[in-house]
């Protein structure tokens, strides 16, 4: 009986093996040699070589800086937003219905797609937010070309495209909060804002973290995104770790450094959600220990 | 008696039979056909759709497909690479740009040219159309098209164009404040290819080079000067702040629309200008790069070019397709009909062609200042540490000497790495 | 007023793009007012290859990884509901892992394994990335759904001497139906929307799925700025999946937050 559920599964797991951890495998491999236009795209081993130009390498850094910096920012408007709309949509309100599916719409779009939209959206001097500026007299924001501003418009992207999956997500949270709770408090007297910190935050705290988490990931391996609406630029102001591996891969043909970049920023991912999952586990437990 | 619905039933069958029949035979003799296919971005696949069926019409034995690339030069670069990285290659011919050569030939996936063409191969070419197809002794691409970085002007505005740095600044700021345009001068100042051009033409005008030996000479005073006067045009407000993510058709656009005096840009630039519904048709004029007294007024070289794939199957028919394409006669048709600056002197110095298109003895001229950019495998590489570092100037995100600093600091690690190895 | 501001927050840049792509270009660029054409969509659509091409690849990359992802992932479903508690706990943490996980770190990999197997270049080959990356998400949604199923269920079939298979077909999955149903709609969206592995498995024009192409398009043209394209393109490669969207909104939500809940 047990061999049976084994077989059930093997093929599913072979498939997760091969996509998932036989590429980890390989890139650590990969890391370890030189293998690149210089060498006539054959391997070369070098040993640790790679990993040490990793280390020194200013512009990775800045690469990591400028990915957490993305999903921070993203991440956490993305949070407050969705949250506020959760309980927007959680309210009984007319046209619920309708309002949930429109506002889940820009999540579903591709994100190539909606990346070239917002290129035109963003466009110095003919896009509209720009029309509408120079109509009031002012000058024309440098959406694309500032590298103050360019990492704000995309975050603004981002968050236009991923805040619905978040709401829908924590919507989901508030519908499983009985509403019993709810009445006892309001007999109590309490004001919105201590309901909502009360009981609503408290309960909602595992879909937060899920929703944390996942978009989390997500937002450390941005690529598409930028590659479309920036292509990393201006002055390298928007690049993405993904992207830079992609660059040295594609634009460089240098495969063996390209694989030691993936697996730094896979590190990177690790320590950081790793990190937000036991912030998250000890803090709520202090919580706990307090109430 | 055959009852009807049954005969028409094998009345079908004969139909079906047939024609799989006729089918398959036509199919067989497509197989005869020796396939060649070349890769090309999509505006040359459509300026050399009738040479291509007139190859077709007189080679027989020979089927030509065109695939048509990308619009976008770096996009066609990312298509072929990944088509070469996957194997099995589907293309015998690319035609490139002159800068992804030298990596090409590296990476292992070009066939020397030498063998096919003949040692002449090279010698009816003009001046300034040979550079960056042969080397490490070996010629690894034949140009089709040359392309020069020029400097566009409008001839309603001023008598004669600027032929120094400070000219052009003068005459922005004289029409600036005229308000006869909101901006003096448009280029390319994204981060990508286009700017590496835009700094390479400035680093000659300013006395400056971008390797002197194969060694990066880039913080020198010269190459300080050209990106301090690029980020000075910004600060002064004679080129628009978005510049720094301008690409060719952006420039374009602003200039096109009367909103500039002065545009950096390639040959095709002039036939989009003078179209009948352009707003600046016979308006403008075009000359090389400006430069300070004595120093060369520069014309980046972009010329475009077929290599032969090592994978091919087809080399004999595909050194054919290439032949014809780049002949006299077919560089001819593309000028003509398209606006083509062509290669070969012959076809310079056609009087047919310079009776049609007067511009053809400017083009020689600026062709004839061509400068190239390294011929590298790790140009990508240079070029990008290039681009990436003047852009932080032109945003002012760092002062132009510490941008030329950093930038000869990543240069020279990038080269000692690289040479180490290579 | 909230509710009109998430409204225009959602909508206004999709309204946008559908005006833009239907004015022309001279009016884009502000060299004249008014102006209104069908012109960006009949170059598109009779483009080398039409745009149709790309949405009709993308359609069958999509329908193929939903259906391996489905046939995978269900057997794998019930046996994690089956095989006991601790083996079942760290699995499904793994699986976990694997959904949250940027398919995009994967590219390189991929792109060796496309080369060395001879996948590259085959729209139904890239179904086999496809249903990898998506296969975690199912498998935790079907989870979810199996562990719905009463045991008793199973059980009382069992006794009618039922073997696994006809278990599987005739008792379970009829009870499993919405739960499918949402799973292949989140897979059918991630295929239809996937980028950095179909940019790298394909080169050749006329394969291209939806989300490569496009970005080609973003490539641009050396003459003028196709903004009017570009927009028309948005639109009509948005299309389907707003109807998608509007037609199957339940399920895909329903789906969305199961595997939160449960998750």
């Amino acid at each position: 009986m047990r061999w049976r559920l084994w077989l059930l599964m093997a093929p599913a797991l072979a498939l997760l093996l091969a996509v998932f951890a036989v590429p980890l495998l390989h890139y650590l491999w990969l890391s370890t040699q030189a293998q690149s236009v210089l060498t006539g795209l054959l391997p070369e081993p070098i040993g640790a070589q790679q990993w040490l130009r990793l280390w020194n390498d200013s512009r990775f850094w800045q690469d990591t800086w400028q990915t957490l910096r993305f999903s921070a920012a993203s991440v956490s408007l993305e949070m407050l937003l969705g949250l506020a709309i959760a309980l927007l949509l959680d309210q009984p309100l007319r046209g619920r219905g309708v309002l949930r599916t429109i506002s889940l719409l820009p999540w579903a779009l591709p994100t190539t797609v909606m990346a070239l939209g917002w290129r035109w959206i963003f466009n110095d001097p003919y896009g509209p937010i720009n029309r509408l500026v120079a109509g009031l007299g002012l000058p024309a924001i440098p959406f694309l070309s500032n590298p103050a501003i360019t990492w704000m418009a995309a975050v603004g992207a981002d968050t236009w495209k991923t805040t619905p999956f978040v709401a829908l997500l924590l919507l989901a949270g508030l519908q499983a909060i009985p509403a019993d709770l709810y009445e006892a408090a309001a007999l109590e007297g309490a004001t919105p804002w201590q309901t909502l910190r009360r009981i609503t935050l408290p309960l909602l705290t595992p879909y937060l973290l899920i929703a944390l988490l996942f978009r989390l990931a997500q937002a450390l391996g941005v690529f598409d995104l930028i590659q479309v609406l920036t292509g990393g630029g201006p002055a390298g102001s928007t690049e993405s770790l993904a992207l830079y591996a992609y660059l040295n891969a594609m634009r460089f043909l240098d495969f063996g450094y390209s694989a030691t970049l993936l697996l730094g920023s896979f590190a990177i991912l690790l320590v950081l959600c790793g990190a937000a999952a036991l912030l998250w586990r000890g803090n709520s437990r202090l919580q706990g220990a307090l109430r | 008696m055959i009852p009807p619905r049954a005969l028409r039933r094998w009345v079908l069958l004969l139909v079906a039979l047939l024609g799989s029949l006729s089918l398959g035979l036509w199919g067989l003799a497509r197989e005869r056909l020796e396939p060649v296919s070349v890769l090309m971005p999509a505006p040359f696949a459509d300026a050399t759709a009738d040479l291509v069926n007139a190859f077709n019409r007189r080679h027989p034995r020979i089927a030509l497909i065109v695939t048509r690339g990308p619009l976008e030069t770096e996009a066609v670069s990312d298509l072929a690479i990944s088509s070469l990285l996957l194997g099995e290659s589907p293309y015998d011919l690319l035609l490139m740009d002159v800068s992804w050569t030298p990596k090409y030939a590296a990476a292992g996936w070009l066939e020397p040219l030498d063998r096919w063409l003949g040692p002449k191969a090279l010698d009816d070419l003009a001046p300034g159309a040979e550079l960056g197809n042969a080397f490490g002794g070996q010629l690894w691409r034949f140009p089709l098209l040359a392309d020069m970085g020029l400097l566009f002007w409008r001839t309603d505005l001023m008598e004669a164009p600027p032929r120094t740095p400070a000219e052009l600044v003068a005459i922005s700021r004289r029409l600036q404040r005229q308000g006869q345009v909101p901006w003096g001068y448009v280029w390319q100042g994204k981060q990508y290819e286009g700017l590496s051009c835009v700094v390479l033409e400035l680093l000659r005008g300013f006395g400056g080079h971008w390797l002197v030996n194969n060694d990066p000479v880039l913080n020198s005073p010269a190459a300080v000067a050209a990106t301090s006067w690029l980020q000075e045009l910004v600060r002064q407000g004679i080129t628009p702040a978005a510049v720094a993510n301008m690409g060719e058709p952006e420039a374009l656009q602003l200039f096109q629309a009367g909103d500039a005096a002065f545009m950096r840009n390639w040959p095709y630039a002039w036939a989009e200008l003078n179209k009948p519904d352009s707003p600046l048709r016979g308006k403008v004029a075009f000359t090389t790069m400006v430069s300070e007294p004595g120093e060369p007024h520069a014309a980046t070289q972009g010329s475009w070019g077929f290599s032969l794939l090592a994978g091919s199957k087809h080399k004999a028919a595909a050194v054919e397709v290439l032949r014809f394409l780049t002949s006299a006669e077919a560089q001819k048709q593309l000028n003509l009909r398209w606006g083509y600056t062509p290669t070969r002197l012959s076809v310079f110095e056609d009087p047919e062609l310079l009776a049609a298109n007067p511009a053809l003895a400017d083009l020689q001229l600026a062709l004839a200042a061509a400068v190239l950019r390294p011929l590298s495998p790790v140009y990508a590489q240079l070029s990008d540490l290039l681009y990436r570092n003047v852009n932080t100037a032109i945003t002012g995100e760092r002062s132009a000497p510490m941008a030329m600093q950093q930038l000869q600091l990543n240069s020279e690690r990038l080269l000692r790495s690289s040479g180490g190895e290579g | 007023m909230a509710r009109l501001l998430l409204l225009l927050w959602s909508l206004g840049p999709m309204l946008w793009q559908l005006v833009s792509s239907l004015r022309t270009s001279d009016a884009l660029s502000g060299l004249a007012s008014g102006g209104w054409t069908l012109e960006h969509y009949r170059q598109l659509l009779q483009g080398d290859p039409p745009f149709l091409t790309y949405l009709l690849n993308s359609a069958v990359v999509g329908v193929c990884s939903t259906a391996l992802t489905l046939a995978l992932a269900v057997p794998c479903a019930y046996a994690l509901t089956r095989i006991g508690r601790r083996q079942a706990r760290s699995l499904t943490l793994l699986v976990a892992a694997a959904a949250a996980f940027p398919a995009v770190l994967l590219f390189l990999a991929l792109l060796e394994l496309a080369r060395d197997w001879h996948l590259a270049n085959q729209l139904l080959a890239l179904s086999l990335p496809y249903a990898g990356l998506c296969l975690p998400l199912a498998i935790l949604l079907l989870q979810a759904a199996f562990a719905d199923i009463p045991i008793e269920l199973e059980e009382a079939a069992l006794i009618e001497g039922m073997g696994l298979w006809q278990r599987l077909r005739w008792v379970l999955l009829p009870l499993l139906a919405p739960a499918m149903a949402s799973s292949a709609l989140l897979v059918f969206l991630f295929s239809w929307n996937e980028y950095p592995i179909a940019l790298t498995w394909l080169s050749r024009t006329e394969l291209l799925t939806l989300a490569p192409a496009m970005a080609r398009i973003a490539g641009s043209s050396v003459y003028t700025i196709p903004y009017g394209a570009f927009a028309a393109a948005t639109v009509l490669g948005s299309a389907p999946l707003i109807a998608l969207m509007l037609l199957f909104q339940r399920q895909i939500i329903s789906g969305l937050t199961q595997g939160a809940i449960k998750g």
